[in-house]
């Protein structure tokens, strides 16, 4: 205890003698992953961020069709039965994040945050906002106007189309799990589902939602990070392109 | 020379932490109560914002209002049921609000005797009251020791003013 104040005080210190402290944020860029793979990978992470053998890390990637819930585990909100879901070529994850159901599947963005909350000096609410505020941002590079939900409608609409969402878990600080930005996946997944236990609301994408052309989807991904790095006053990026990193102490 | 620049700097970040406050009334006139969160006296703080009242052999546990404020709405707690343990700074539930998960480390080692069973129909019992109504287990503390090496209410108080200046 007395050992974090102390670094606390250090950096308030050199922060007001104005030695800008760099902020750094590992990104990995990894492609399509299967969703159990890349919550282990997180859960390692966490681990490592807690006990700080790492800096703030951010997962960039894309799921294969993927049905998850959260702590609440509103699978009633799942409107087919089970075992069609293989049908369908999707599966189904109980998850530990907040949020109700949400469908995640190819060309829809993702980004998982593994950052450190306490040494950013803001808590659960600032922090959701700020991911709203990246997708928003994303958004409106492509001329689409964006806000955030109401009270209890977390997530980024375009008018009443939901085309962000967000799902996050906070332990000892550290975050996991993250944000879904609808670059233009397959919307008829979305049928399945009651999308965040939000009936009668539409779920969009920004192909539905702009005319503009679309680059390809690794810059988009690559924009969304840069959207991130900017809300959250990140000043050194460090990317790494490494998959085999996902399997890596998994096994 | 570096000496006093230190010592003078040291002295400007404890006026800094109110300055970022004051900066921060100006943006937003709701922030006027929030940024000076309400910290009870008698009571002994984690710095993980979970706080503790310790009344004979019984521990009453939850977390402040510095982090239900920094939350938001609560609606959904978590908890564990009667008889299990728990181990100071162990996780022993959640809270979710806006779509965040949030675990709730326990200041203290002990037998849970007592959940709070409110908390179920009425989650945001945390937020309008975090040390009265909203407290979430009850504890038989194993090691009275503990208690000594949490923040009282002045070191809290202080530990939250950093936190939110340090960014």
């Amino acid at each position: 205890m007395t050992l974090r104040y102390t670094y606390d005080l250090n950096y308030l210190i050199f922060k007001h003698m104005g030695m800008r402290v760099l902020r750094s944020l590992e990104v990995l860029k990894l492609g399509v992953v299967n969703y159990l793979d890349a919550l282990k990978l997180q859960e390692k992470l966490v681990l490592d961020r807690k006990s700080h053998r790492i800096c703030d890390t951010l997962l960039s990637l894309q799921h294969p069709p993927t049905y998850t819930v959260g702590k609440r585990q509103t699978v009633h909100n799942l409107l087919i039965p089970q075992s069609e879901l293989e049908q369908i070529g999707a599966e189904l994850h109980y998850t530990q994040r907040g949020g109700d159901i949400t469908f995640h599947g190819p060309h829809q963005a993702i980004l998982y945050p593994i950052i450190s909350l306490r040494d950013m000096g803001i808590g659960a609410r600032s922090y959701v906002e700020k991911m709203e505020l990246t997708m928003i941002e994303m958004a409106a590079q492509y001329g689409v106007k964006a806000c955030p939900g109401l009270a209890g409608e977390t997530g980024v609409w375009v008018g009443e189309r939901k085309i962000g969402a967000i799902g996050v878990r906070i332990s000892n600080g550290i975050t996991s799990h993250g944000l879904a930005f609808n670059i233009d996946p397959d919307l008829s997944y979305f049928r399945h589902i009651v999308p965040c236990g939000i009936a009668d609301k539409e779920v969009t994408s920004l192909r539905r939602e702009t005319d503009s052309v679309l680059p390809p989807e690794e810059i988009m991904q690559e924009q969304l990070v840069s959207c991130f790095a900017r809300i959250f006053g990140y000043d050194n990026l460090i990317w790494k392109e490494d998959a085999s990193v996902v399997t890596d102490g998994t096994e | 020379m570096a000496l006093r620049l230190w010592a003078s700097s040291t002295a400007n970040v404890l006026k800094l932490s109110s300055a970022a406050c004051r900066t921060h009334h100006l943006s937003s006139p709701f922030s006027l109560s929030r940024c000076f969160s309400t910290v009870l006296d008698g009571l002994k703080y984690a710095n993980s914002h979970e706080w503790v009242k310790h009344e004979g052999s019984v521990a009453t546990i939850g977390i402040t209002d510095h982090a239900q404020d920094h939350l938001g709405e609560v609606v959904f707690v978590d908890l564990p049921e009667p008889g299990g343990s728990v181990k100071q700074g162990g996780s022993f539930g959640a809270v979710e609000s806006v779509k965040a998960t949030s675990d709730v480390n326990s200041p203290i080692s002990g037998e849970i005797i007592e959940v709070n069973a409110s908390l179920k129909e009425t989650p945001g019992l945390i937020n309008s009251s975090p040390y009265e109504g909203g407290w979430m287990i009850k504890v038989k503390p194993n090691s009275p020791a503990e208690l000594d090496s949490l923040l009282g209410p002045k070191e809290y108080t202080k530990f939250c003013q950093e936190e939110d200046a340090a960014h």
